[in-house]
């Protein structure tokens, strides 16, 4: 289990203003059916509709790819509603490379393993909610 | 692209496919609906079910059949319409099953086989239907990462360059071994030069295969907004690869091709995303208020069209195409006034519900592509319906006289009501040469087979398939082309039946 390169969430969050308490809570992440250890999986823990929508990320991790199973941690987050993104980048060109139509080709993941019906996964789909300590186990979609 | 687009590129996931009023899964028993009402109306066996996952059989054959003609029908359909008891509420929706009819030395053997999509693997493996069609969603239906997801591979066939492809309209070709049928699984073509990857960009059911021997076919891609298009060369090698933005997407299900360009009709079913929708159709809006774009790209810069306008229109097929040296194409389709036979009577044919949409009648179109103007004349009388048009494929993409299609005429339908009648037409003389099959047969696609060593369209047979609701069998049936009237020259009688299928191509050997 490693705990990586949380990047000032809690600074973040606050300046979000969007929790009402400051309790540390924990969340960790097990991120699952990753079929090449070549380049790096990307998480972004999102706290919000608007990051979900808008981009920007309360947390992001960075991990060499092992194949099979990765579980990340990240600690010290505001108790509140969050989404998870997650990017393997398979060929390490710092990209997430997409066929001629503009569809992902390396995989990729949401929390709570949510896939859209007819269009991309949406923010109701793919929340939760951090109290205490949660974990989020989610497949890659290959 | 960078890391901070993926939201961005995340948001173009969607999946083109496949409804009207959306009937809400888990609605009333639509297996309970539809054996009911296949005891009053038996010909809607033809919308049954396969009781098995392969056939074969050799065929009672009767008539006359060439040696000549030797080789292989395939043709793919919607075969399988309920998965663990769920009964699909679209006629598009169903599982494809890949024929092959083989013939020769005056026997014709059939075998027929499901293809194993990756749909059809994960709700085998889940035990119940998971995912959602053109009208309606099974219940606690599976969220989807892509068109690919939904892939029935039920549409149409191309044999190319020795490989055997089953076609569904929005996802990728699946490859299908010709011997035994098994499927081997999607296919991608290579890599276009510029690196983009063609996996999983969809390749509609109609390529056209060029003079040169060479592939076009196009793609809709709803969500990106993109219509694409592929040349594919005679050796089977990707040869170039094109995008056209269109907005409002709509559902193109066929195109023609010409000497110098590929020519789209788009009619104004226009695709209006909606979060909760749980078929694909009802996420498109027809607006009769609203023209039929006319996309015409030239073949040899696909980044260089220009649109034109018809009025309101519906058309799923067209027959051929041809450019002039002035640079007048002409081209031929089986046009409705509206989608209502694929919103409305494709569902409804599903519960037991046999209410027929609006159908096509035959037009001739004259495009100027120098003037930039377009019309359209009715090529029949009016009261004959069309679809299913073939052409001889000798003169594909290029100057043509004659026609196959099947028809019905309204003054006289059958009591099943759909298309009853095979045709050969002669676009230059006006003549008609057509066979009505007896009440107790539902004719499938019919198909233009050369005589080999003969001049284009001066020789050949029509060959196809009908549904023998009263005998439960399906009939392979052989015309001589110049002589439709006189009726089928051959037949082949398997004893079994399977529902509808689409569309097929005949492959000499």
């Amino acid at each position: 289990m490693k705990t990586n390169r949380l990047i000032s969430a809690c600074l973040l969050a606050a300046a979000l203003g969007i929790y009402t308490r400051a309790a540390a809570d924990t969340l960790t992440i097990v991120i699952e059916d990753i079929r090449d250890a070549s380049g790096a999986v990307q998480v972004q823990v999102l706290a919000g509709q608007a990051q979900f929508e808008g981009g920007g990320a309360v947390a992001q991790f960075l991990e060499q790819a092992v194949e099979g199973t990765l579980t990340i941690t990240a600690e010290d987050l505001p108790p509140g509603e969050y989404a998870i993104r997650i990017m393997h980048d398979v060929n390490g060109n710092d990209e997430l490379d997409a066929n001629f139509v503009g569809m992902p080709t390396e995989p990729y993941a949401f929390s709570n393993n949510a896939r859209g019906m007819f269009g991309p996964a949406t923010w109701e789909d793919a929340r939760f909610v951090l109290e205490g300590e949660v974990t989020q186990v989610i497949s890659l979609v290959h | 692209m960078k890391r901070r687009e993926f939201s961005k590129l995340l948001a173009l996931l969607a999946c083109p496919w496949p409804a009207g009023a959306l009937a809400q899964a888990g609605d009333a028993d639509w297996s309970t609906q539809f054996a009911q009402a296949l005891e009053e109306f038996p010909w809607l066996a033809a919308w049954g079910n396969i009781d098995r996952d392969r056939y074969a059989s050799d065929a009672a054959v009767s008539g006359r059949w060439p040696e000549e003609l030797r080789g292989t029908l395939y043709r793919t359909g919607p075969a399988g319409h309920e998965v663990f008891g769920y009964r699909n509420h679209h006629w598009f929706d169903g599982d494809g099953m890949m024929h092959a009819y083989r013939i020769g030395g005056g026997g014709v053997r059939h075998e027929a086989r499901l293809v194993e999509t990756a749909k059809l693997k994960a709700e085998r493996a889940a035990g119940r239907a998971l995912y959602p069609g053109l009208a309606a969603a099974p219940p606690g239906a599976a969220g989807l990462t892509g068109p690919d997801d939904l892939n029935l591979a039920n549409t149409s066939v191309l044999h190319h360059h020795g490989r055997l492809l089953a076609l569904w309209e929005a996802g990728s070709p699946y490859e299908i071994d010709p011997d035994d049928l098994s499927t081997v699984g999607p296919y991608s073509f290579a890599e276009p030069g510029g690196g983009l990857s063609m996996r999983g960009v969809p390749f509609s059911a109609h390529p056209r295969v060029d003079a040169d021997g060479s592939v076009w076919n196009f793609g809709y891609a709803s969500a990106a907004g993109l219509l694409v298009f592929w040349h594919i060369g005679a050796d089977g090698s990707l040869r170039n690869a094109g995008r056209v933005a269109v907005d409002p997407m709509t559902m193109p299900h066929d195109f023609v091709v010409t000497e110098r360009h590929l020519v789209l009709l788009l009619p104004p079913f226009h695709y209006r995303p909606q979060a909760n929708a749980t078929g694909f159709l009802n996420m498109h809006q027809w607006r009769p208020e609203d023209p039929c774009r006319v996309l015409v790209v030239d073949k040899n810069d696909l980044s260089s069209h220009f649109f034109l306008e018809l009025p309101a229109q519906w058309v799923f097929h067209f027959g051929n195409a041809w450019e002039d040296s002035a640079g007048v194409i002409r081209f031929d389709a089986a046009r409705a006034p509206d989608p209502s036979i694929m919103t409305e009577t494709f569902t409804e044919i599903m519960r037991g519900n046999p209410d027929y949409g609006r159908a096509a009648r035959h037009h001739a179109y004259r495009l100027d592509t120098r003037a930039r103007t377009i019309s359209e004349e009715a090529m029949l009388e009016p009261e004959i319906f069309t679809e299913f048009p073939s052409i001889d494929p000798r003169v594909s993409c290029r100057q043509y006289r004659k026609l196959v299609f099947l028809s019905q005429n309204e003054s006289s339908p059958a009591e099943h009501g759909t298309l009853n009648e095979v045709n050969l037409f002669d676009i230059e003389s006006g003549r008609r040469d057509w066979f009505r099959y007896p009440d107790t047969q539902i004719p499938e696609e019919h198909l233009y087979v050369p005589r080999p060593g003969s001049e284009p369209e001066s020789e050949g047979w029509i060959l196809g398939s009908v549904f023998d609701w009263r005998q439960g069998k399906q009939v392979l049936n052989l015309f001589d082309a110049e002589r439709v009237a006189d009726g089928p020259v051959a037949a082949a009688e398997l004893p079994y039946a399977i529902p509808l299928g689409l569309h097929g191509k005949f492959v000499r050997g």
